[in-house]
């Protein structure tokens, strides 16, 4: 008993496998006639606006904001088992705790003057 | 500075009496005059050009209001309108008002203010250049409309000599001046000192020279057709 | 890679022009770059009146990049030049010029300082259509015969042949202005 949806399926089969073949086969098959205009972003024929790499789209900011949070939440990771079995570590811990923090104090201290946390 | 209206008999005639035109050039031939050997006959024909002198009150319409009018706008101002109006001309229905340079921005303040004028729309400024009149070669016409009163047209106009090149700016008055302040320095050369950026408007940025003066040549190229060359269109043969 | 342009000489080759002719023939999408009066005549000509849908050519591009065809319609000033030029390299091969219109062949009528004497000094033009402005049935006619020259295109080594003796015969024909005693 043949399903009454495999033609469609075989439809979607061949479409996609049109499409597929067109934009794979294509770089192959077609010349490479390279200027540098080609590749300039289109702008009704003038000299383009200069931009930043990748075309300005996404602002690196949010890349920066997003690492800064990362290294700040790893640590925090590691204050919490110290922080519940507190009690059962002595002096040791405490003092190794707190040159941890420290260190990554150092780290904070750098990125707040260099102006990382700056959003403009 | 003497001015080119004030000779005998360009000077403005009696109250009621219509002025005589001016004669401001004489052409002589077709094509521009130059060596003998026509004979065509255009060589003797002798062209007046005749501009029209300066009118006789009433000139008539609105255009009485309006002088009137400007005059008490202008009263406490920079300049009065004896020092700012130059002379006004009446010719085929149409207001000229010559403005001195200096107070051009206080008379067109008081055009735009004042509730009885109220020329709220300046249509642009064009250029012109008459290389003959010395000290007074390049001028610059503004066009005003008052919706508001009816209708009214007015048109302004301000010369300038070709070794000081400059006139105030009205962009402060008539923001909508901006682009056609750059046209015609553009192809005229005159400066709009006050203008927050002057630059070329119709040639590219790195044109060298003013185009629309008379001293500008055409600037075409010969053009060949089966073995004959035709030259551009102002250095063909001249009939005269 | 590029295969047109590796496929040995021979039969093989022929093929491929023929069928890379007739596919790039059937449906060349012009870019819009009407400029003046011969951009209204372009229009006209995409009316039903004239319809140069029937070629499969009613797809005007807005963009270059898509574009096949820059119809040079209109007067080109000083100005606009380094942006027509531009528009020109962002089109993506294989392109194809036609001046359309006196102004765009040779500067038409205004022999001055503000109007470039022909797009040729900027583009390669493949088809000139004089008319001051062509009537539609005109441009129509330069398409035909632009899709005549698309089908007869060589390609890969046919082509550098081609250019080779394309370029010998310029070089060995009279020019323009040796070309005297023809007004008669």
């Amino acid at each position: 008993m043949t399903n009454q949806y495999v033609p469609l399926l075989f439809m979607t089969g061949i479409g996609a496998a049109f499409a597929l073949l067109s934009v794979l086969l294509l770089p192959y098959v077609g010349p490479r006639r390279y200027n540098r205009a080609k590749a300039d972003a289109y702008e009704c024929g003038i000299e383009p606006t200069p931009q930043a790499l990748g075309g300005g789209k996404v602002p690196i900011k949010y890349y920066l904001t997003a690492m800064l949070f990362i290294i700040f939440d790893i640590e925090s990771v590691f204050l919490y088992p110290f922080a519940v079995a507190f009690s059962k570590l002595g002096l040791f811990a405490l003092v190794e705790m707190v040159l941890f923090i420290l260190t990554v104090f150092v780290a904070y201290a750098y990125v707040w003057r260099r102006g990382g946390l700056e959003w403009d | 500075m003497s001015r080119d209206d004030e000779t005998p008999d360009n000077l403005p005639a009696a109250q009621g009496a219509t002025p005589e035109p001016v004669v401001i050039d004489v052409r002589q031939g077709m094509f521009g005059a130059s060596d003998g050997g026509d004979t065509s006959g255009f060589g003797g024909l002798v062209t007046n050009v005749l501009f029209p002198a300066a009118a006789a009150r009433p000139y008539g319409g609105y255009f009485d209001e309006i002088a009137d009018q400007l005059e008490r706008a202008l009263v406490g101002g920079s300049a009065s309108y004896a020092q700012a109006i130059e002379r006004v001309v009446v010719d085929r229905g149409e207001m000229t008002v010559f403005v001195a340079r200096e107070h051009i921005l206080g008379v067109a303040r008081a055009l735009r203010d004042d509730p009885a004028l109220r020329f709220e729309m300046c249509l642009g400024v064009s250029g012109a250049h008459y290389p003959q009149e010395t000290g007074r070669e390049l001028h610059a016409v503004y066009h005003l409309l008052s919706i508001t009163n009816g209708g009214r047209r007015v048109r302004l106009e301000v010369t300038c000599p070709d070794d000081d090149r400059h006139i105030p700016s009205i962009v402060e008055v008539y923001p909508a001046n901006d682009w056609n302040e750059r046209e015609t320095w553009d192809f005229f050369g005159i400066v709009f000192d006050g203008h927050p950026a002057l630059t070329r408007m119709f040639m590219p940025d790195d044109w060298q020279g003013h185009p629309q003066r008379k001293d500008y040549p055409l600037g075409g190229i010969p053009v060949e057709y089966k073995g004959a060359t035709v030259p551009p269109p102002d250095e063909r043969r001249k009939y005269s | 890679m590029g295969i047109e342009d590796k496929v040995p000489a021979g039969i093989l080759l022929t093929t491929v022009e023929y069928v890379a002719g007739y596919s790039r023939m059937h449906s060349v999408w012009p870019a819009t770059f009407g400029l003046a009066c011969c951009a209204i005549e372009m229009m006209a000509a995409g009316s039903p009146d004239y319809d140069v849908s029937r070629f499969g050519m009613e797809y005007f591009q807005a963009t270059p990049r898509t574009a096949d065809l820059m119809v040079v319609a209109g007067r080109v000033s000083q100005k606009m030049a380094p942006v027509l030029r531009q528009v020109y390299d962002q089109m993506s091969e294989p392109k194809w010029v036609i001046s359309m219109g006196v102004c765009a062949s040779s500067g038409g009528m205004f022999n001055n300082y503000a109007i470039l004497q022909g797009v040729d000094h900027i583009v390669p033009v493949d088809i000139y259509l004089p008319g001051c402005p062509p009537r539609p049935e005109m441009f129509l006619n330069a398409c035909v015969a632009l899709h005549e020259q698309i089908q007869a295109t060589p390609l890969g080594v046919n082509r550098v042949t081609a250019a080779r003796a394309a370029e010998a015969a310029a070089l060995a024909e009279m020019p323009t202005h040796q070309m005297k005693g023809l007004l008669a």
